[in-house]
């Protein structure tokens, strides 16, 4: 007969060899099954293209393009543009396009080594502005609704500033205004050295280099070993949930790299202790930004648990555009748009988006 | 039940260990056949590794530093800022060609509109003519 307290170690030991096989066949499951490989989830055509950006507009179940009220979704140039339209039953802007608006987005591509010379005015004066010059051609609508996420909020609010009259409603995800404000992605590159990046002779800063300031805000993504430790502990969660926190990473981790010259003026106008946003000294090429141009209805949301962009900094817009309605919602930065509890958001957008439509 | 029967339904722990060592070699299996079949599958094993589920492309990693000569390095940064000259006039391009839309789109509306006053406008040409020569067109 066997000693019990060794058979009670061979059991133990038995236990964590089947644990350790399970999640290695569920990481081969889920390796191995379809992936979110970087495309939206909606059907959209492509309407217009500038160097690496395109415009789609969302199609119908038939195809067709939607007609309703015109909305272009901007997303934050350095990371994919899908984060607004990432699965079929999880977009937010499928969501918004369902609700009878027709839903363009904005997809700014991968920039190449040129791009590193792209400044705030070709972002904001040239991209942006022309997609919304070819949003309000198509529709036949002189102003539309702008939904901004994250630094595509940025360039967004700065349009506004500079062409009140061509949006009709402007939506705010998650937008840092008070730079000032301690924590969040700003203050990290900050602390990484991009006061040091040159906007005379700038380099196209790797993603490798932004997905690092990322992982600083994250604890335990900061390392090999604590991201490795992180994924093996979650491997004993059910496959389907693993396809979802694929889909995700897909996106967290598909950083894409950025203009050293943009990098550079954003950290210079509105980094920590630069601040212009909230001086009221903001420029966007030659021209000054006066936040009291932007008289259209604005919804500003920021989100409780945000790493990248703190709800105190999102928040401050109150005292750049007073009139703006203010929302905090529970969650994280990406969570609150694509996360399992977005849909708040998304149906806060559309009651925003709706009110006083005629 | 008899004790027999439940010695037979409940394995022994060598038995299990058994078990485990053959499903062991199944998992093996399966990884040693996704890698000769499926080219993607060292990509994403290799994310894996890097506690990273990321799909279709390799975890972004910092490139090696390029040993190019400082005459190529001049000639790629002069490229470059051609080749960002050529964006911004492409931008501009695209300016003029969407004003030229706009005004063809006016034009067409207006020659459009007309057409329904058209009518009125020559009838009220007509009557002026009328007045001044004295002659009354008759109503019908």
């Amino acid at each position: 007969m066997t000693d019990p307290g060794v058979e009670r170690e061979l059991e133990a030991m038995l236990a964590r060899s089947e644990q350790t096989r399970a999640r290695l066949d569920r990481l081969h499951d889920v390796l191995t099954s379809g992936g979110h490989y970087g495309t939206g989830a909606t059907p959209a055509a492509v309407v217009h293209q500038e160097n690496k950006l395109r415009l789609l507009r969302l199609l119908d179940e038939s195809g067709q393009p939607r007609t309703g009220p015109p909305v272009l979704f901007v997303p934050a140039p350095v990371s994919r543009y899908f984060i607004v339209d990432l699965l079929p039953d999880r977009s937010f802007a499928g969501h918004v396009a369902r609700a009878g608006f027709d839903v363009f987005i904005i997809d700014f591509g991968t920039p190449g080594g040129e791009d590193r010379f792209a400044d705030l005015e070709y972002y904001v004066d040239g991209l942006l502005r022309r997609s919304v010059r070819k949003v309000s051609a198509i529709t036949g609508q002189t102003s539309i609704n702008i939904v901004g996420y994250c630094l595509g909020g940025t360039l967004s609010l700065l349009y506004a500033a500079m062409y009140p009259s061509t949006v009709s409603r402007l939506v705010l995800l998650t937008t840092m205004i008070d730079g000032d404000t301690r924590g969040g992605i700003a203050w990290v590159a900050h602390q990484m050295g991009l006061a040091g990046e040159s906007y005379e002779n700038p380099r196209l800063v790797p993603a490798a280099e932004i997905k690092s300031w990322f992982e600083m805000l994250a604890p335990g993504s900061n390392s090999l070993i604590g991201r490795v430790n992180d994924l093996w502990e979650r491997l004993d969660e059910p496959v389907d949930r693993l396809r979802d926190v694929r889909t995700m990473a897909t996106w967290v981790d598909d950083v894409v790299a950025a203009p050293g010259r943009l990098l550079a003026e954003l950290y210079q106008q509105f980094g920590p202790g630069r601040n212009r946003l909230m001086a009221g000294t903001a420029t966007v090429g030659s021209r000054s930004i006066d936040c009291a141009e932007v008289t259209m209805p604005v919804l500003s949301v920021s989100a409780a648990k945000d790493l990248i962009a703190p709800a105190d900094g999102v928040d401050a817009i109150r005292s750049l555009v007073p009139h703006a309605e203010v929302m905090r919602l529970p969650g994280g930065h990406v969570g609150i748009v694509a996360g399992r509890t977005a849909l708040a958001l998304w149906q806060r957008t559309v009651e925003f988006l709706m009110r006083n439509v005629k | 039940m008899s004790e027999s029967d439940a010695s037979k339904a409940e394995p022994t722990l060598v038995e299990r260990w058994l078990q485990d060592q053959q499903q062991w070699q199944r998992t093996l299996f399966t990884y040693l056949d996704s890698m000769m079949k499926n080219d993607e599958f060292l990509m994403h094993m290799g994310n894996a590794m890097r506690g990273s589920l990321l799909a279709g492309k390799p975890y972004p990693t910092t490139p090696p530093p390029a040993a190019a000569s400082a005459d190529d390095a001049a000639t790629a940064d002069r490229l470059e800022k051609v080749l960002y000259a050529l964006h911004q006039l492409q931008g501009q391009m695209q300016d003029v060609l969407m004003t030229l839309d706009e005004i063809r789109a006016g034009a067409k509306a207006t020659r459009l509109k007309p057409d329904s006053t058209k009518k009125p406008a020559r009838r009220a040409r007509a009557a002026a003519g009328a007045r001044k020569t004295g002659n009354r067109r008759p109503r019908s």
